[in-house]
């Protein structure tokens, strides 16, 4: 069973400026994920990456075409639906690591839990997910406190702690220095092990080098797919 | 999401917006605490109209109509048979008839008195009660025994506030209380007037013995049994068989229609001098009451206004944290609730604190007038009123006010897209 179908997603933005056409952020994509994968999405600034993830992520409903993940029509399901499902079944992990300032790293591991039904033994699920990360002896600091490779950590924390079988990251490693960055991708080696598909929009070539496929998009197109690359090769 | 998970998350914003927040708290506390301290200082000055005048809503004053034809022609007047018919109305549950002391007597007193001493001369004016109507109010008994003993009488308590706050200053005299004028005897000459062609040929010697203090009591002059009354009258020859006034208690307040209009078809009139007196006070202190509360109210709207403006700039800078909620699964309604919870808070803490100003407010104006402004009768040991109603609905408008201003703000932050909230710099 696949984690991912795409047929045909396309997505507009609005002209603009009166009189200007609309801009084309993604063109017809189709694509599938099989569960346990590990891809990376390339391109330029501007080609559609993000927007790619939010579809993915049910964050962004307006696009044409069909998106099924998990097994469940994003177009056809209710916003309280979609809302479950990036509770339970998806994690985000995002560029800028968006913890909540007001609220201790523990605290921001926990964030799933003040949603829906909550996480199933959500504290001590929060700390293994904290030391898993290596940051057990931080779960009392306030994002302020942090350095920026421990704010992204506990940003994957966040997105472990309701154990989902999908994880989607928007540049993870973009604000992280090289050693810090190298850490991060290891974890997600590891998740891919543990059999987590994982989906990683970046630019940096030591994520790609660390996904078993590699997806190009430019200008909203589906441009290359290295698993179809590896079959040719 | 569960109502302790919404507090902890609302509890982290709060604290860290909790500059602009204090600034929405601060106006809706000063409109609900106006609002609380108008109407606890409009129920505290009823409450001296009440005291000043004392009106049953279950009583009414039955007396001969003034300018009747049949009182003209002799006619008109309350005996036995029309205190019967009176009982008899419907939704009367009780008469209680009033006569006045219709020969003169005057009071002559020489000696100590408490402390001090006084000589003094007075005309008694006296009104005979039935003693059921005292009740409880006279602590010694309250009935005639005869003309050898002294007459028990009852007075009535604004008289003892005017003796106290303005002929005992201006007399210098001793300030008086309940308990030391309670079985005081004063001496009473009967037949006799300071008016020497009003004095009758056979005056008697007797005294009077104050029993009590009663709202029952005339306010001109003294009270007596009913039949020490009846009993002068008599043996001075005056009309002892007529009533000047009857008291009629109806079963319940809403009979007191159909006693007014049965006392109406016996020819009588009802004396409301006194409760006309107390409705329209009432009348101007609830007037000047719900206009102040309306100025309250203004303010509470503004404070309104202000806590939108203020949750539309949170809302504005927490784009991307909405972003992130929805992300991690809340749905619209969990971000409108945020938003809703920490307006809860802030119009929680801004009328709690109303409330608590209102009352200090209110207190610091007690304690001036206390030092401030002179005696005078009926003087209150307080103007203010605090009924937990009054509070509540302090409490109650403040968390309205910040929950309808936080209500747009809300939506607004519910309407996010997530993608394009987290996208948001």
């Amino acid at each position: 069973m696949s984690a991912i179908e795409l047929r045909g997603v396309a997505k507009q933005y609005p002209p603009r400026e009166p009189g200007s056409l609309p801009q084309d952020l993604l063109r017809g994509v189709d694509l599938t994920v099989r569960r346990g994968e590990f891809v990376a999405v390339e391109g330029q600034s501007g080609s559609g990456k993000s927007t790619l993830l939010h579809v993915l992520g049910g964050l962004d409903r307006e696009f044409a075409g069909e998106a099924l993940v998990l097994g469940c029509d994003l177009r056809a399901v209710t916003d309280a639906e979609l809302a479950a499902l990036r509770h339970t079944q998806i994690g985000f992990v995002f560029q800028s690591f968006n913890l909540l300032p007001a609220l201790t790293a523990l605290e921001n591991v926990l964030l799933p839990d003040f949603f829906g039904d909550g996480v199933p033994d959500a504290e001590r699920r929060a700390r293994e997910a904290l030391d898993r990360v290596g940051l057990a002896d931080k779960a009392r600091a306030r994002p302020a406190a942090l350095s920026g490779g421990e704010r992204q950590r506990v940003a994957i924390a966040r997105a472990l702690v309701a154990r989902p079988p999908l994880l989607l990251a928007d540049e993870p490693t973009g604000n992280l220095d090289a050693r810090t960055g190298e850490g991060v991708i290891d974890l997600f080696r590891q998740l891919h092990r543990e059999g987590m598909t994982l989906l990683i929009v970046t630019h940096e070539a030591r994520v790609s080098h660390s996904a078993t496929r590699v997806l190009v998009l430019r200008e909203g197109r589906l441009h290359a797919d290295g698993a179809e690359a590896v079959e040719t090769e | 999401m569960k109502i302790g998970k919404l507090i902890r998350l609302a509890r982290g914003n709060l604290v860290r917006e909790l500059g602009a927040l204090a600034v929405s708290a601060g106006g809706v506390a000063l409109g609900t605490g106006c609002l609380v301290f108008f109407l606890a200082l409009g129920a505290g000055l009823q409450g001296v109209v009440n005291q000043v005048f004392p009106v049953s809503t279950r009583e009414v004053e039955v007396v001969v109509p003034q300018l009747a034809i049949g009182n003209l022609l002799g006619e008109q007047k309350i005996d036995d048979a029309t205190v019967q018919k009176l009982r008899a109305l419907r939704g009367a549950a009780a008469a209680y008839p009033k006569m006045q002391l219709r020969v003169p007597a005057v009071t002559r007193f020489s000696g100590p008195f408490f402390g001090r001493e006084l000589r003094m001369g007075l005309e008694v004016v006296a009104t005979g009660l039935m003693p059921e109507l005292v009740g409880e109010d006279a602590r010694m008994p309250f009935e005639d025994r005869g003309e050898s003993q002294p007459i028990p009488v009852v007075v009535n308590r604004r008289l003892l506030e005017l003796y106290n706050k303005v002929f005992a200053p201006q007399r210098n005299l001793p300030r008086l209380t309940d308990s030391m004028l309670v079985g005081f005897q004063i001496p009473l000459e009967l037949g006799k007037s300071w008016v020497v062609s009003r004095s009758l040929p056979d005056s008697q010697e007797t005294s009077m013995q104050l029993v009590g203090f009663s709202e029952r009591a005339t306010l001109a002059g003294v009270s007596m049994p009913l039949a020490a009354i009846r009993r002068i009258n008599r043996k001075y020859g005056a009309d002892a068989d007529t009533y000047s006034s009857v008291l009629v208690r109806a079963q319940s307040a809403d009979d007191v229609g159909d006693v007014a209009a049965g006392v109406r078809k016996l020819g009588l009139e009802i004396d409301d001098t006194e409760r006309l007196y107390a409705v329209q006070i009432g009348a101007a202190v609830e007037l000047v009451t719900l206009a102040l509360s309306l100025l309250a109210a203004l303010i509470t709207v503004l404070a309104a206004v202000n806590t939108m403006q203020a949750f539309y700039a949170s809302v504005r800078e927490r784009t991307r944290e909405i972003g992130v909620l929805r992300a991690v699964g809340a749905t619209r309604g969990d971000v409108a609730a945020v938003v809703l919870a920490e307006a809860a808070a802030t119009g929680l803490a801004g009328g709690v604190i109303g409330v608590v100003l209102a009352r200090l407010a209110g207190a610091l104006l007690d304690q001036l007038a206390r030092t401030g402004l002179p005696e005078f009768p009926f003087k209150p040991a307080t103007f203010f009123t605090f009924h937990p109603g009054h509070l509540a609905l302090g409490v109650g408008v403040a968390l309205l006010a910040a929950l309808l201003g936080a209500f747009l703000p809300a939506r607004a932050a519910a309407r996010l897209e997530p993608a394009k909230a987290l996208t948001e710099s």
